[in-house]
């Protein structure tokens, strides 16, 4: 079942409340396992790594290499047809590279992407067309480099 | 760096030793096609019918069904009895359908059949998607736009459905490994050109060749529309029984030699997948080739649950057709043709391009190869293998002609 404001997310989901409300505040927050302190994502216990049920919520870097990544130029969902085309991808996270945020890639030009680039995080809102209500969002964008 | 040798990121089920145990003896397939305002329980019914004719069996001959609750309206034992004015007792397993379960259905029947809950175990798979689409109800995207995770955190970023998951899962390859849109083009133009041979593919009559191929607009780049599965109407059934009953019907005997199931940790979540360029296949497809005492090199038809042409080149690697990684040129040069290719491959012309009834269809086909009665028929072929997939889990079904 979706909710009413499909595709935007619901910020009152509980196990990514804290993932919003960091994102509101320019914060780009995950939990880790208070157990073995591993990054937890998706953010629901138990750790994969150790079983822990507990997690805390911790400020990241927001510094990430940039995983893998789509030019998407097809609407599969009706509400993102008018910014076609878009760049979705995985963020590789510095803190952990074996948690990859999926995340929206900005402030790039898509042939210039490269697997495992660097990128860092930017608080964009999430926008769709026939709804009101935006939402602030942690979105990746390339590391500015010498020369560029 | 390659992630591909990450071994912890899944496991094999444990499975008694299977090999031996049944035959399939009874193939059926529906009508395939794009919309066609029929159900699933309709699809389903004409492929059980097919199936028993082909077998040469009554429908109270029938005493056990296996089907997958899921996508809604399969063919249960209630629709079973509903249909053909039966009222037996039927052994049911809803580990059945289409899938990886398409593949690892046989292990089921085999342990019901060893232990006398079933003699004749009827398994089918049917969709109705291309009629469905438009409400996109119970279609393919659904189930994971109604996982939360996703719904939350994966959806508003742009990240769905599948062919955006995969799309990445092929441009990683391609970082990885050097594979090429020329590469993943050849597997599209493979099962094309089965698909034109086949009677009653859905892509019968639209011949596409490498050129066609490469100037299609990228959709969700690194894919064209052409590395992307149809979305169909259709399904297909069979028929499983012991070695012994199968020697007294009057159909070539086609035995099931191994079964394998692999597991992935993060199931559905492609995105936090250890091995990110692998499919479950790693984990099914020794334990399936050991029950079978036989090698990949053995095999003379593979057929694979191709959603992408990318899911099609992982799985020819993790079931160590090549060395992982070596895909790419594996498949180049018509090296997956039914006439002279190295590795004989999805000859109906698979999901991409005979119809989306995931995976079924590629048992069925299978079995006809070995029973040599298929229209891309590999010569004298003797051992055929089908490769299920879901994401989570993988399967591979080890065939023979005996």
């Amino acid at each position: 079942m979706m909710h009413r404001d499909f595709p935007l997310p619901d910020v009152e989901w509980e196990p990514a409340r804290e993932f919003w409300a960091a994102a509101a505040r320019g914060v780009l927050s995950i939990p880790r396992c208070t157990a073995c302190a591993r990054l937890v994502w998706y953010p629901i216990a138990p750790c994969r790594a150790c079983g822990g049920r507990g997690l805390e919520w911790i400020a990241l870097s927001g510094r990430g290499r940039l995983f893998s990544w789509v030019v998407v130029r097809h609407a599969w969902i009706p509400q993102v047809a008018d910014r076609l085309p878009f760049v979705t991808g995985l963020v590789a996270l510095e803190e952990d590279p074996t948690v990859r945020l999926v995340t929206t890639i900005v402030d790039c030009s898509p042939g210039a992407l490269r697997c495992d680039m660097p990128v860092h995080v930017v608080f964009r809102p999430l926008r769709f067309s026939g709804i009101e209500r935006t939402v602030p969002a942690p979105m990746f964008a390339p590391v500015a480099t010498d020369g560029a | 760096m390659p992630t591909a040798d990450t071994s912890d990121w899944g496991f094999a089920s444990e499975l008694d030793d299977v090999g031996g145990a049944v035959a399939i003896v009874g193939i059926g397939d529906a009508d395939y096609s794009r919309a066609s305002g029929r159900t699933t329980h309709e699809i389903a019914a004409q492929a059980t019918e097919r199936a028993l004719a082909d077998a040469g069996l009554g429908p109270a001959a029938i005493d056990g069904l296996m089907y997958v609750p899921f996508s809604g309206d399969q063919f249960t034992a209630a629709a079973y009895h509903a249909h053909f004015g039966t009222s037996h007792d039927l052994w049911v397993s809803e580990k059945g359908g289409g899938m990886v379960w398409a593949g690892s259905a046989p292990y089921e029947a085999a342990q019901a059949i060893r232990s006398g809950r079933a003699s004749y175990v009827l398994n089918t798979f049917a969709v109705a998607w291309a009629t469905q689409r438009s409400q996109m109800v119970g279609g393919p995207g659904q189930v994971h736009a109604d996982d939360l995770c996703k719904q939350h955190l994966e959806v508003p970023f742009g990240w769905f459905p599948q062919p955006v998951y995969f799309a990445t899962i092929a441009r990683r390859h391609m970082h990885e490994f050097g594979t090429t849109a020329e590469q993943l083009g050849a597997i599209a133009v493979a099962c094309r050109r089965h698909a034109n041979l086949t009677p009653g593919a859905v892509m019968r009559d639209k011949p596409l060749s490498l050129a066609d191929y490469l100037r299609s607009p990228p959709i969700a780049d690194p894919f064209r529309k052409e590395d992307c599965c149809l979305i169909s109407d259709g399904g297909a059934a069979y028929i499983m029984t012991s070695l012994e009953r199968a020697r007294d019907l009057r159909r070539p005997i086609v035995a099931v030699l191994g079964v394998g199931v692999g597991n992935s940790h993060t199931g559905v979540y492609w995105s936090q997948q250890g091995a990110f360029t692998s499919t479950p296949q790693v984990f099914a497809a020794p334990g399936a080739f050991a029950m079978a005492g036989l090698r990949p090199a053995d095999v003379d038809v593979l057929a694979c649950y191709d959603p992408f042409t990318i899911v099609s080149l992982m799985q020819i690697e993790d079931m160590g057709f090549c060395r992982k990684g070596d895909g790419g040129p594996f498949v180049s040069g018509g090296r997956l043709d039914f006439d002279g290719g190295a590795l004989p491959y999805n000859t109906h012309g698979g999901m991409l391009s005979h119809a989306y009834v995931l995976g079924i269809a590629h048992v069925v086909e299978i079995v006809r190869q070995l029973r040599h009665e298929a229209a891309a028929q590999v010569p004298e072929a003797t051992v055929g293998v089908y490769g299920g997939y879901t994401g989570p889990q993988a399967s591979t079904l080890i065939l023979a002609r005996r």
